[in-house]
């Protein structure tokens, strides 16, 4: 009998919770009740640069982390992690459920992670205090905070505005002083970060649209039969589906409750220019030619 | 050993200026210039971890850490001087610990980038190496200086000196 | 078993004499040893415990409070306060919470408050004669106050925690009236135990020599008008405003007072990386120690068993604080918020407690945790500060306990307090 201990960030109930949760009675129905699996979530076991550390080693065993703690270590998670690679959140799930998510899932293996499923993040937009971005000029100068990534980094230089890195905790606070002007995250975030309030322009330009993944340790996968792997994939695929669905409610209700509370959303505006002023980004992360496959590979899928 | 530490000391006070002008600088070129640092924030980071654990390490030898000294008021000084050396010891256990598995955390994250500053993740965890070895070697020295009959500083006892 | 070996060996070293950091690492270790994970983790743990851009606000603190002291800020702003309130019962106790109600609309950590506050009144108290436990008690105390009133990180924490249900502005005005009222409580206590000490009051010197005295001290109050000002006029951040109080009082002792040379600069850097060094080291094996206990889901045992005690919302609420003031007692506050709001919020709303009134309840609890051994961050501050062991303190602070745990019995049981402010912005 074993328990899998998995880690998320995110609290009780979120979405991705739920849905490690589901994973985890799956496995237990269809292992007898051999597996199981207990969701510590709020970052009870640390951040997730951390985590995927503690996943290594194997003393986490399933570990359900955005991609961009995993770029500087596995090349391949970088290709979404780019802004405006998919069209939409469809064309991301065709990606992701296709054989290219599957080759990224198989990119985390000589890392000492076996890659099981992908989670959706939502898609993130741009809120401000100051006043509603319909074009790439209303970015011009604008103190964005953003995630300390490279590549975010580069996308806001390359829009215009002035990329402002920031400990999540203290946005809040400083888009109302004014230290800054905005930042940008999907719906759930802008709304359960009480961002809305002190932030009331969101323009739905959805910059990134990046996928979570769930890991699992490869000693703890090792110590598996190859039955019990494939019961664990399994499981891990069958949660996806009710993740998304879970996700969709969440982002309805975080939109439902950012509207009544009078934010303006903008959601006419060209796309076009955000996306050509991409070209210097993508020419300096985009480099080995792994990567321009994935990137041409995505462009073709429809 | 009076020198390692006095290095030690100047090296960390310097993290501590230099982190102070990291965040200056930031202030000034995000209100000023319109232009923020992205580089200060992790920067500032990994300076902390300097300045603290190579501190740690300095506090050790000096006896600056905080400590609990409730049950030792009841017992002979005989008794008291072995309990210390039992504490120095687990202290030094902890020590090479810290050297030993921040060298392990250091080579495990020597490919990963760190972003923002661009260099080798291994930058993250030398703090952690460097003030273990220092800690380490520290303790073995009040064990020594102990069984040679020298005092050894305590938090609460011994003026710091200021050298 | 495990949990035993994680207590056992933590209380035996502390018993040794063994520094309180190296108690929490090498009990954590132990555990881990014995649990057959890989040690690393107590390592890592360790280290990322420290890495945190929030606690920056730590080391600068206590370097302003450096430069301050041994650049004669410190003690030409004293001089204006006992000037002002020197003819009250424990003057410079009544100063020092004063002080941090000013102070904790700045910083909103209770650490860098006991060690700016602390580190100017402390020696200053000490040498108009109060005991040096005096002045650690309420400096530790009154840094409480600085988690109540806005900007606290730790409601926002707590905010998202709470699974983002919940408005950050209305948990920052619910915060005020509860921090005010603590302050009161705790100036109450102060002036009693004062009179039972028999503290010098001084005669009020008159009021040319007050001018006097606020014109030396200007360039001082400046300071509070300068990172007050820079943080609402969104200048800088809460924490990055630490960084500029340090640089502010180097310029001020540099330029304006003449009094900082590099022996004494020398001596302020050294002195605040030996107290930033010791205080943070703590926080990191704190880490190692808390990952543990989330890891073995002692938080969460504790919960069940008190879950099936009783049904009454009272009894309910008083049983919370005592298991929140019981983890206080061995872990850090922001990660206990992480852990304990998804458990207790809906046992709290269940029985009919607003969410937001609970988010003030726990900010203030934890707080007090953080003043009681062994893992008080703020008792090592203020112990650190003046010098004396975590014994003495507490063996004299009871009377502040009782001000607080009064305090949290009345934010507790009244609602109101915390939630009629948030109701005039509705
Ligand atoms: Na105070
Ligand atoms: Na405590």
């Amino acid at each position: 009998e074993v328990t899998l201990k998995s880690s998320d960030t995110h609290p009780d109930g979120y979405p991705t919770v739920e849905a490690v949760k589901h994973m985890g009675k799956l496995l237990q129905e269809s292992t007898d009740g051999r597996i199981c699996v207990e969701v510590f979530h709020s970052a009870q076991l640390g951040q997730e640069k951390d985590t995927i550390e503690q996943t290594k080693f194997g003393v986490i065993d399933l570990n359900r982390v955005s991609m961009g703690p995993f770029n500087n270590l596995v090349e391949e998670t970088k290709v979404v992690s780019l802004p405006y690679v998919f069209k939409g959140v469809d064309h991301m799930h065709r990606v992701m459920d296709g054989p290219i998510g599957e080759d990224i899932l198989k990119a985390f293996e000589p890392h000492g992670y076996v890659g099981l499923a992908f989670y959706d993040g939502g898609s993130r937009s741009f809120y401000n205090r100051v006043k509603p971005i319909k074009s790439i000029e209303d970015l011009d100068g604008m103190k964005v905070r953003v995630m300390q990534s490279d590549i975010f980094v580069d996308m806001m230089s390359a829009l215009g505005a002035n990329a402002t890195p920031m400990p999540y905790g203290e946005v809040y606070s400083s888009i109302q002083t004014g230290v800054i002007d905005g930042a940008e995250n999907n719906w759930p975030s802008y709304e359960s970060s009480g961002h809305y309030e002190v932030a009331g322009y969101y323009t739905l330009d959805e910059h990134l649209i990046v996928p979570e993944v769930l890991v699992m340790s490869k000693v703890s996968w090792d110590k598996l039969s190859p039955e019990d792997q494939e019961a664990v994939r399994q499981a891990a695929r069958a949660s996806v589906p009710v993740m998304r669905d879970l996700w969709q409610a969440r982002e309805k209700a975080s939109e439902e409750k950012v509207r009544a509370a009078g934010v303006e959303v903008i959601t006419e505006i060209d796309k076009e220019p955000f996306m050509a002023a991409m070209d210097s980004v993508y020419e300096k992360h985009v480099t080995s030619d792994k990567l321009k496959d994935l990137v041409s590979r995505i462009r073709a899928t429809d | 050993m009076r020198y390692v530490s006095t290095a030690a000391l100047w090296f960390a006070g310097g993290g501590l200026i230099l982190m102070t002008m990291f965040i200056s600088a930031q202030v000034f070129m995000r209100y000023v210039m319109n232009d923020s640092l992205v580089w200060s924030e992790p920067a500032s980071v990994i300076l902390m971890g300097w300045f603290i654990f190579l501190g740690a390490a300095v506090g050790i030898r000096e006896g600056y850490h905080l400590s609990f000294d409730v049950l030792l008021y009841f017992l002979p000084a005989g008794a008291k001087l072995a309990l210390f050396s039992v504490s120095d010891i687990v202290v030094a256990a902890f020590g090479a610990g810290m050297a030993w598995f921040g060298t392990e955390l250091a080579l495990s994250a020597w490919n990963v980038k760190l972003p923002s500053l661009g260099i080798s993740g291994a930058v993250d965890f030398l703090p952690l190496v460097a003030g273990g070895c220092l800690i380490f070697v520290f303790s073995l020295e009040r064990l020594v200086r102990r069984a040679a009959g020298l005092p050894t500083a305590r938090f609460g006892e011994t003026e710091m000196e200021d050298a | 078993m495990e949990p035993f070996i994680l207590f056992g060996t933590f209380t035996f070293l502390l018993l040794i004499g063994t520094p309180v950091a190296f108690c929490l690492g090498a009990a954590s270790l132990a555990t881990v040893l014995y649990m057959g994970l890989p040690p690393v983790i107590v390592f890592q743990r360790l280290n990322s415990g420290v890495s945190v851009f929030a606690l920056m606000a730590i080391p600068f603190f206590i370097f302003a409070g450096e430069l301050m002291v041994r650049g004669d800020i410190a003690r030409r702003l004293v001089a204006l306060a006992g000037a002002v309130v020197g003819h009250l019962r424990g003057g410079l106790g009544q100063v020092n919470i004063s002080a941090s109600v000013l102070f904790g609309g700045i910083s909103g950590s209770a650490a860098a408050d006991a060690t700016a506050i602390g580190g100017l009144m402390i020696p200053q108290m000490k040498k108009k004669g109060y005991s040096v436990e005096y002045g650690v008690n309420i400096t530790v105390m009154s840094s409480i106050i600085a988690l109540m009133l806005p900007p606290s990180h730790n409601m926002i924490i707590y905010s998202i925690s709470a699974g983002g249900r919940l408005s950050i502005a209305d948990l920052f005005t619910a915060g005020i009236l509860p921090g005010l009222l603590l302050a009161t409580t705790l100036m109450t206590t102060a002036w009693f135990v004062a009179k039972r000490a028999g503290y010098p009051t001084e005669s009020f010197p008159g009021w040319s020599a007050l001018g006097g005295l606020l014109l030396n001290a200007i360039p001082g109050l400046l300071l509070i008008g300068i990172i007050f000002g820079g943080v609402r006029s969104g200048v800088f951040t809460a924490s990055e405003s630490s960084c500029i109080a340090a640089v502010y009082a180097l310029l001020v002792t540099t330029l304006a007072y003449r009094t900082m040379h590099w022996p004494e600069f020398v001596a302020a850097t050294k002195a605040a990386v030996r107290t930033t060094a010791m205080v943070l080291l703590v926080i990191g094996c704190a880490a190692s120690f808390g990952w543990l206990l989330a890891f073995l889901k002692i938080p969460a045992e504790l919960v069940a068993f008190m879950k099936g005690v009783s049904e009454n919302p009272l009894i309910i609420l008083l049983m919370i604080n005592i298991v929140l003031l019981f983890l206080g007692t061995f872990m850090d506050m922001s990660p206990l918020i992480v852990i304990t709001t998804p458990i207790f919020l809906p046992v709290a709303t269940a029985f009919g407690v607003d969410p937001v009134h609970f988010g003030v309840i726990l900010v203030l609890n934890l707080g007090i945790g953080l003043c009681t051994p062994p893992v008080g961050t703020v008792l090592f501050v203020g112990c650190a500060v003046g010098k004396i062991s975590v014994w003495d303190a507490i063996r004299t602070i009871w009377p502040f306990y009782g001000a607080a745990i009064f305090t949290l019995g009345l934010v507790t049981y009244i609602p109101a307090l915390s939630l009629w402010l948030p109701s005039l912005f509705h």
